[in-house]
Parts: C-alpha cells; structure tokens; sequence
C-alpha cells in the first residue's frame, strides 16, 4: 500500500448520472478518506449503486466531477481502476469461469507480482471457498457468489475499497470475514466505501455514514448517530 | 380389497384435466408477457410479414411458366415425399439440439412461478416457427408443391404441405423431449450419442451401398403425397384428416415426455457447473487472458457445444451424402458461420452476465476486450465451418485452382461479414440473457429471426458470387472480389470497436447484459 494522500480519496461533487428520461441520481456531494470507511445508506433506487458505478469507472458520470485518488473518472479511466477494488451489487462473477480463474484475470491485468498466488488462496481460505476455487462460479450458491466478489475486490488491496451490498444473502462467517476485510483496508490506509440496507452492519464496519434519498445526499452523520433505538429512528426519519 | 374405481379416481382426472387446462390457458398469459417486452407494432409487422411470404410461396410460384408441366416441375413432384421427410427431418435436429425446443419466457424469470411443462410443451411448439431454418424449409416446400402441381391442383396440396409442416413439428417435439429425457438419465447422454452414432452409421451405410434412395422411394411420406396432388377428393380428405390427427395426437402426446423431462436433473448442464477445471499458468499478454476466459464462457456453455456439433457435422453429412461438387460448397461456410453466430455471438457481451461489472471495473483497454472477444468469436466459427468443410471436401474431389480459391475466398469473407455484424448487434441491441440452458437464445424469438434472416441474406448472396466465380478458370479473380468484401467488414468491425471504446455506450451494454 503507498503513502496516504492529505485530500479525499475519493471526492464527488454535484454528481448526476442520467439513464435516457431517468435521473438515478441527482446531485451528490461526497468526499471519503484514507483510512476511513463510509457507509451509503437508503432505500431501493436512492441512487447508491449508480454512484458506486461510477467511482469504480463502470458508468461515467452525466455531469460532475468524481475523482478518485486524484485521477478523475472520466479522463483517466484506467488509472481509477487501477486504485478501486469493487465489488458490484449484482452478482459480479462470470458464470463459467472458475474463481481461480477470476483472480488470475484480476492479477494479470493490475500487474500484480508473484505473490499474488499465496494472496489468493489466503483470501479464498477465509472466504471457505477454497475446496471450489476450481468449480464454475454459475453453480454457486447466492451467498457464496458474494463472498467471492468481495475476495475479487480486496484482492490487490486497493487503495478504494468499494462493496456494494457485500452482506446481501451472506452466512455470519461471510459477514465475519467481510468485516475483517474492512479493517484490513482501513489499517492499511485505504479508504472504504460500504453500500448496504442492513444499518446495523454498516455501523460496525463503518465510522461515518452518508444517507441518500431519490438520487441526493440527505445527510452524513457518525456511525455512532446511527446506533441503537435513537439511530434507527434517526435513520427512518431521513428515508421518509 | 376393492378394485373398483373410486370416487377419487374420479377427482384426479378432474383434476388432472383442470390442471391441463389451466396449463393452456398460461400458455396465453406467458405470449402475452413475452408479445409486451415488444413493440406491438413490431410484432404485427412480424406477422404480417410471415402471412404475406407464406401466401405469397404458396400462390405466386403455382403461376409461373412451366409450373404443373412435365419438365423441372414434374421433377419436384417427384422430389416431395422426400421433401416431407426432409422437413421432419430437419424439425427434429432443430428441436432436439435445443433441448426440446426454445422457451417462451427464460427458465430464470420463470423459478417462482407455477409452470406446468405442458405449458413449456406448447410454448416450445408456438416458438419452433421462429427459426429461419424452419422458415425458409416451409416455404420451400410449399413452393414446391405449388410450381409441381400448376394452377389448377396446387391449392389443396398446399394446404396438405402446410398441415404436414405443422403435424412434423409437433411429431419432432415428442422425440426432442424424450431424447432430452433420456439425456438426463443416468448414462443417458452416452445412450444419446449412441443413438447419433447409429443413425450416421446406417445413413452412410445405405448411400455407399447405393440404396438411399430405395429407401426414400419407400418413405411413407409417399403415401401422403398421393393423397394430396389428386385435387379436392375424398382421399384427399382422409389424408388432410389423418395429417390433423398426427398433428393433434402429437400435440397431446408431447406433454408427457415433457412432464417426464421436467422431473429429472439436466445432467449435462449440471456436470457443467459442478466440474472442475485445473489452473493453468498465467498467459504472456492481457489479451491471452482475456481470451482465456471468454473462451471458458462459449467452450463450457451446454447451447454452444451442443449446437457447434449440429451445426458443422449436420451440413457436413448432407454434402457428403450429397456429393457436392466444389463449386457448390462455397454455400456452407456462410450457412455454418451464420448459424454459430445465432448461438451466442450476436448478443456476444451476454456471455459474461451479471460478471459484465466486476469485468469493466478492471484496468485494461475496451479495445483490448472487444479484440479478445471479437477473436473468440472467430475461432468458434472457424472451427464449425472448418469440420463441415473438412466433411464436405471427403467426396468432393480433387479441386481446380479458381474452385479451391472461390471457397477459401468465401470461408474468409463470411466469417468476417458475420463477425462484424454480430459485434455491431450486440452493441446496439445487448439483452441479458442466462445462456446456461440447452433452450437458451442470445435474444428474443422476434430478434432472432430479425439476425437470422440478415445473416442468411448476406451469407447466402457472398456464396453465390463466389460459386460464380469458382466456374471462371482464374484463381486470383476470387482473390480480387475478397478484396473490397473483406475491406468493408473490416471497416465495420471497427466501426464497431470505436462504438464500444465509447464509455457511455459500453456503460449501456454493460449495464443491460449485467440485469
């Protein structure tokens, strides 16, 4: 992992992503750090996948700007997908390619040296998804489908972690070890990025949460102002 | 003990037939479902098109000069109960390699709800029209039997042609589903292939022994076209009713192979899933690696393999039985390209599904990706029209220079015509689709038959040019012709690539084959 960087790792500023008469989302403001992990909270269609898609460099923006380590989205691509692992909120796996064969593809493209092999079968050991690193991903389980795309997007330990629904369908040791992964990208600096329902998974594995509604950032509190009877009160009053 | 039947013997087949006919009823519902996912306007266009042919090849050629007379049209006479045979035959080969026929709505759309498999029985039967194979062979045939019989007989063996495509189709679907059932028993897909294996054995065996066409001469297809060509007659009558009651027995029937299938495991797709594969070493490029893993997802898919099979071996036997000289064999490369392209590649982003956004957050080129997946694509044409031609050229002598040039000239220009356009397809018009199935398609029914139609077109008139061109006793005129055919595809696979380099067009592609 390099040195931290002093400004926002990722830094998102009157986002607007449009699809044909639809606007997903609708003017977001972000700005997450080094060593930080933020959660997007809302509810279905407040625009947090749109905008997880466009850090990760798979949507490009319709109007703002959204940089990533510096680079922005929409000029350096290549560079933003080199800094961003991302774990995409639907499935996220090639059905008939095995997981082997989806971290070699991942370590092949972002250079990764020799090592890579120890890192991988590491990672699919805490995962439990070791004894079918070699079987096709479509015969997968839901649960085991999003254990894999979290191992794929901390893999090169990136300097922006993105997980998108990582908790989605997932046993408690999945969660575990999601959480793991989440302390581990923090520890070493990166910066994380959480989108999910589930508010009391997004307080443990956060410290600061951003709540969206109909495209818009509403609020960005602590993940302490998120806790307990108060917080998901809190939290309801700023969905409705 | 009592044996007598019982009041619940009763209420089962109450219910068995309720439960039939509800199966009916959703088979509405589900046209319904599927008929909204299109314009309505296209789909009235679609129909009327379809009327307008059938019409249209079942009149216009009864008209024209020479039809009804001794000569080409008296040979066609001749020709039908083949014809027919030929056309059953055909049904079969469709349905079965398709697993018992395409679905109306996608198995993965369907998981929650309650479909009867007579439901997906006639379902299947609704969308088996849908094939250009079975389009162009249905006008064929009714053509033929309209030229053969002239203006004054040609209407009631018209419609006794037509009954017969549709008892053939409905024949076809009985043994398609119970070959997918034997295929899901257990040593059932060796029993299947043994089954194929027999069927290739006898066939060649009768065309070397020369008594093929005994054999045909003794199809009972015979028997129906006699029966048909007389004019409007009592035993023109009992063959319409017996062609109906196949037709409608077969209807029936099929549903309880159908039943039976549904309850048993696809095995094939199964052992697919649950296989392993062994890790190989890291490829030199990015581009090795990607091709890599596209490969894996059109080598390890069930469809492909199983239509990569019928596709090359099937045109390859007909023309060795056939013995079809070289000038003719330009025809095939175009019909086998075009038919591999209709198994995945004009929908060619599909293949990574819900994957395709885990794909495009990893830093590589788009051009890299679309090279990758532009070569897989080529490969696997070239591999199915490299069998059929391979088949082809056993019986078909030794070649003259121009012949030889003519058909490497033509395999090289379809193969690039069908490539490009199936890459500029799939750009425009990408579709999520789970291609896991054996009765999978890259695309809508509607779209399906849109793609096919365009490919046989192009491909068929390429092929024609250059069967010219094999007759003219100068090789490097074959070379000349490729030149532009070749440039131009070139040009619009390009075309295609910058459209895909285009990020907000990727994000739409992406986005949609990802659900």
């Amino acid at each position: 992992m390099s040195e931290q960087v002093p400004w926002p790792v990722v830094d998102v500023r009157g986002l607007h992503v449009r699809f044909g008469e639809v606007e997903a989302v609708n003017g977001v403001d972000l700005a997450a750090y080094a060593g930080h992990s933020t959660a997007l909270l809302g509810r279905n269609g407040a625009g947090k996948s749109t905008t997880m898609r466009v850090i990760a460099g798979v949507v490009p923006p319709t109007q703002g700007t959204v940089s990533v380590v510096g680079h922005d989205v929409r000029t350096e691509p290549l560079e933003v997908k080199r800094a961003v692992g991302y774990c995409p909120d639907v499935g996220g796996l090639v059905p008939r390619a095995t997981p082997w064969e989806h971290l070699q593809l991942s370590a092949r493209l972002r250079r990764m040296g020799p090592g890579w092999e120890e890192r991988a079968r590491d990672l699919l050991e805490r995962f439990e998804l070791g004894d079918v690193a070699h079987r096709v991903t479509s015969g997968f389980s839901h649960g085991m489908g999003r254990r894999l795309s979290v191992v794929l997007a901390a893999f090169h330990e990136p300097h922006v972690l993105l997980l998108d629904e990582p908790f989605d369908g997932v046993d408690p040791i999945g969660v575990e070890a999601t959480l793991d992964v989440v302390h581990d990208a923090r520890a070493r600096g990166a910066c994380v990025l959480v989108s999910t329902h589930l508010r009391e998974l997004a307080i443990e594995a956060c410290s600061s949460v951003l709540v969206l509604r109909g495209g818009a950032r509403v609020a960005t509190v602590t993940a302490h102002d998120m806790a307990g009877e108060e917080g998901a009160r809190a939290y309801r009053g700023l969905l409705d | 003990m009592p044996t007598a039947a019982s009041s619940t013997d009763g209420s089962r087949i109450g219910h068995l037939l309720r439960e039939e006919w509800w199966a009916v009823q959703d088979v509405g519902h589900l046209l319904h479902l599927r008929a909204s996912t299109v314009r309505r306007r296209r789909n009235a266009i679609g129909l009327a098109v379809f009327v307008v042919i059938t019409v249209a090849a079942s009149v216009v050629p009864a008209y024209l000069p020479h039809a009804g007379g001794k000569g080409y049209a008296f040979n066609l006479l001749l020709l039908m109960p083949s014809a027919l045979a030929g056309f059953q035959l055909l049904a079969l080969a469709s349905a079965v390699a398709s697993g018992g026929g395409r679905e109306l709505v996608p198995r993965d759309q369907l998981v929650a709800y309650p479909v009867n498999p007579t439901t997906d029985h006639l379902g299947a039967l609704l969308l088996a029209p849908l094939n250009i194979a079975w389009l162009l062979q249905c006008w064929l045939l009714l053509g033929s039997a309209s030229f053969a019989l002239g203006p004054h007989f040609f209407l009631p063996a018209v419609i006794g042609a037509f009954l017969w495509v549709l008892a053939a189709t409905a024949v076809a679907q009985i043994i398609a589903w119970s070959m997918e059932g034997l295929r899901r028993l257990r040593h059932g897909i060796t029993a299947v292939r043994l089954l194929g294996a027999v069927g290739l054995v006898t066939a060649a065996s009768l065309q070397i022994t020369h008594r093929l066409s005994d054999v045909l001469d003794a199809l009972p297809t015979q028997w129906l076209v006699t029966g048909l060509i007389g004019g409007f007659s009592w035993r023109w009558l009992l063959t319409v009713a017996l062609i109906v009651g196949i037709f409608v027995v077969a209807v029936v029937l099929g549903a309880v192979p159908a039943h039976l299938t549904a309850r048993l495991q696809p095995r094939e797709e199964l052992r697919v899933e649950s296989g392993r594969y062994r890790a190989r070493p890291m490829p030199s490029s990015d581009v090795a690696m990607l091709v890599r893993v596209d490969r894996a997802s059109v080598w390890r898919a069930v469809p492909m393999r199983r239509g990569l099979v019928v596709l090359s071996v099937g045109p390859g036997l007909v023309s060795l039985a056939g013995n079809l000289p070289w000038n003719q064999l330009t025809i095939l490369p175009g019909l086998v390209a075009s038919g591999g392209a209709l198994l995945f590649g004009v929908n060619a982003w599909s293949l990574e599904g819900r994957g395709a956004l885990w794909r495009e957050s990893l830093p590589v080129q788009p051009s890299a990706v679309f090279t990758a997946r532009a070569w897989v694509i080529l490969e696997f044409l070239v591999v199915a029209s490299a069998i059929t031609l391979g088949l082809a050229v056993l019986r078909a002598g030794t070649p003259s220079a121009a012949e030889l040039s003519a058909v490497l000239c033509t395999w090289a220009v379809v193969l690039l015509q069908v490539v490009s356009a199936a890459l500029r397809w799939s750009l425009r018009s990408p579709y999520a689709v789970d291609l896991r199935s054996a009765r999978a398609t890259p695309a809508p029914p509607l779209a399906m038959v849109g793609y096919s139609t365009k490919l046989a077109a192009s491909t068929t008139v390429t092929s024609l040019v250059f069967s010219g061109l094999s007759r003219v006793e100068a090789w490097p005129l074959s070379v000349l012709v490729a030149a532009p055919f070749v440039a131009w595809s070139l040009l619009r696979l390009l075309r295609a690539r910058d459209g895909w380099v285009d990020a907000p067009t990727r994000a739409r592609v992406v986005m949609t084959v990802a659900g």
